[in-house]
């Protein structure tokens, strides 16, 4: 089963209903740890998790890192990250190379792309494949198996 | 008895080190402390937050008088009536009343909502804080950044991005409130090209006193501010042990890298800087005059051909 996360939804309950950008460390912490509650209590077996970004202003890269980084790095799921925008991966890219980290980001037209460092990013891609939860389509492009 | 502290005319990162002498000096024996700013000509966004943070530290260290520090240091206000507004509109004074018995008329005119100034002299105290100014330069910054600096408009993220990492360094690591203010202004002296200035400054422990218990003993006989700097700007190096620490002063970097633009940080008694080609500043220096906690300036030209 493939789980949704909704990051702004979260946000908006863990922090302020006023503000829409993830930044600070605290408010990082505070986010990441509600999804990894959601995670954690999920019906059923999670194979896969959507995190959504979508409706989130700016991310810093401390927040990146509290977030995204921190989330990976338990790895409680494959998670795959959407509603990414180019200001977001602005912080999410350097944080995850920092870390020698890759996450799998799902573009609007459904079509993967691994970003942080090359190898853990070409790594990722190639397990996503390996336990079926990606494929290639004849596009050459990879897209997820679950909708 | 009360100790005089000239402010100076141009009252800006250039002249910071004459305004620091005169307080280390003046601060020596805990008399109260006048503050005087009534020449003042012009101050940059960096001065006005940098004489916040001296009042802060005068209150701090009892050079209010008084003993306890139950006494404000004292203000001579500028004099000249269009520096006044300035001030005023900065937000300048709304900060400096909780910190100094101020001299002088004040107009009644609000902090600005408009022009130039981008966000006015605003207290950074808690992450609460920090999301207010990032919320509120977005709405702000966009139009300049885009269409008097020449960024692309997708910039704007990391613009604010950067003003969070720098407003962080004071809610993670000060250990005491301090202030930010962002401004557009014509930078004739030095590009004769339009600039967006973020300044943020606290009279804090500073990043010696930070960064003390992790590194100084990596660096040995060459510990002090200079080389505390060092370790955060050009190493990422921060007081905490998590590995993903120390991304937020990196993350600037790599944003002014992009934009051609300029990080200066002083503390204690020492400044580093990344020091674009348009610039002639030093990149280090060290043995100047004390000044508590850190004071940041980062500097965006408009893009296109930067001349020296």
């Amino acid at each position: 089963m493939i789980q949704h996360i909704d990051v702004h939804a979260v946000l908006q309950e863990s922090v302020s209903g006023i503000y829409t950008d993830l930044v600070t460390r605290p408010t990082g912490r505070v986010v990441r740890e509600r999804i990894e509650h959601a995670m954690a209590t999920a019906h059923g077996a999670v194979a896969l998790a959507r995190i959504d970004f979508t409706r989130v202003g700016c991310i810093d890269y401390s927040c990146a890192d509290e977030i995204v980084a921190k989330l990976l790095r338990g790895r409680p799921a494959v998670l795959v990250l959407t509603g990414i925008s180019d200001g977001h991966r602005e912080a999410i890219e350097p944080v995850l190379a920092g870390h020698r980290m890759a996450a799998v980001i799902e573009r609007s037209d459904g079509t993967l792309e691994a970003v942080g460092a090359p190898d853990a990013a070409v790594a990722l891609l190639e397990e996503l494949v390996a336990r079926r939860l990606a494929v290639r389509t004849p596009g050459g492009t990879l897209a997820l198996t679950l909708a | 008895m009360t100790r005089l502290i000239e402010v100076p005319t141009q009252f800006d990162d250039r002249s910071f080190d004459q305004f620091a002498s005169a307080f280390a000096a003046a601060t020596a024996d805990g008399e109260r402390l006048l503050f005087d700013a009534h020449a003042a000509e012009w101050a940059s966004p960096y001065g006005l937050v940098g004489l916040l943070a001296a009042g802060q530290a005068a209150r701090s260290s009892g050079g209010g008088g008084g003993g306890g520090g139950t006494e404000r240091p004292l203000l001579t206000a500028p004099t000249h009536a269009d520096v006044l507004t300035y001030w005023t509109r900065a937000g300048f004074f709304r900060e400096a009343a909780d910190l100094f018995e101020i001299h002088g008329k004040v107009p009644r005119v609000k902090a600005a909502d408009e022009s130039d100034v981008l966000l006015p002299v605003t207290p950074v105290r808690a992450a609460e804080d920090v999301h207010a100014v990032v919320s509120k330069i977005q709405e702000r910054a966009a139009a300049i950044l885009a269409s008097e600096l020449g960024l692309d408009p997708k910039a704007t993220m990391g613009f604010a991005m950067a003003l969070s990492e720098a407003c962080q360094n004071i809610v993670e690591h000060a250990g005491t409130g301090g202030w930010v203010a962002v401004q557009a202004y014509d930078w004739r002296r030095k590009l004769a090209k339009r600039v967006v200035v973020i300044a943020v400054a606290d009279a804090g422990v500073g990043f010696r006193h930070s960064l003390e218990p992790t590194q100084s003993k990596r660096f040995g006989a060459r510990w002090g501010d200079a080389a505390a700097l060092e370790a955060a700007l050009i190493q990422g190096v921060s007081r905490f042990r998590d590995p993903g620490r120390g991304q937020g002063l990196a993350g600037i970097r790599r944003y002014l890298a992009r934009w051609d633009g300029k990080i200066a940080i002083r503390s204690g008694t020492a400044r580093i800087a990344i020091v674009p080609k348009w610039d002639d500043d030093v990149p280090l220096k060290d043995g100047l005059p004390a000044f508590p906690g850190a004071q940041v300036l980062i500097i965006i030209p408009e893009q296109g051909s930067t001349k020296r």
